[in-house]
């Protein structure tokens, strides 16, 4: 998984919360600082469980946190 | 890097040291159907005990160093990438072994040829494995 379309505020959002480091955010969150990392750089695109535990521990809805940048997809065999 | 990515590194290099050990040693039987060597069969048995050794000497020296980070459980991007790189070296052993057979049916390889064709196939996929999973843990996933 080399980069997603899915952006992600964690770094503003730990700079707001008097520069809160990977390695707390991690412990609070249950993964490791890598996982942070990853998920910090777009590399990776977390699970709907942590990508919640990580707006809990911010304080702030899921779309505040998360975005997806591109298009959805039409399902096939869509009526048009 | 983090702990699992560094016993990922030890594993891979261990594996590829003892390996050549073994398939370096004098005199080399580069052929299908071996001659029965007691040589050789030590030279085997002290490449899996040097692995052991040096494995376990440099995951606790690694332990130690990040002890934390040891004792941490794997969360769900590292199982992903267990999964992911046990899967890839699923097929190389699959096949490695098939070919294995085919060597042994085709080309005439004796049961000790056979055997090493098998060796060799299990650490191939053990190699691709350690390797798959550094390169997941550099790419994120």
């Amino acid at each position: 998984m080399t980069g997603t379309a899915i952006t992600n505020t964690i770094r503003k959002l730990r700079f707001e919360r008097n520069e809160m480091t990977q390695q707390d955010l991690a412990e609070r969150v249950g993964v490791t600082r890598q996982t942070i990392n990853a998920i910090e750089l777009g590399k990776y695109s977390p699970s709907l469980e942590v990508a919640f535990r990580i707006a809990a521990v911010f304080g702030v809805r899921l779309e505040e946190v998360f975005s997806h940048d591109g298009g959805i997809p039409e399902p096939r065999g869509a009526a048009r | 890097m983090s702990f699992r990515e560094k016993t990922a590194w030890i594993t891979l290099i261990t594996l590829i040291v003892t390996s050549l050990l073994f398939i370096l040693h004098p005199p080399l039987q580069l052929t299908l159907a071996p001659e029965p060597d007691f040589f050789s069969l030590h030279v085997l048995l002290l490449s899996i005990a040097t692995f052991v050794v040096i494995e376990i000497v440099a995951i606790v020296v690694v332990r130690m160093r990040s002890p934390r980070d040891a004792k941490a459980p794997l969360d769900e991007r590292e199982r992903l990438i267990v999964l992911k790189a046990r899967s890839l070296a699923w097929y190389v052993l699959a096949t490695s072994s098939l070919g294995s057979v085919m060597v042994t049916i085709h080309l005439g390889a004796n049961e000790l040829g056979l055997a090493y064709c098998v060796l060799i196939s299990f650490v191939l996929s053990l190699m691709v494995n350690y390797a798959a999973r550094i390169v997941y843990y550099r790419r994120g996933a």
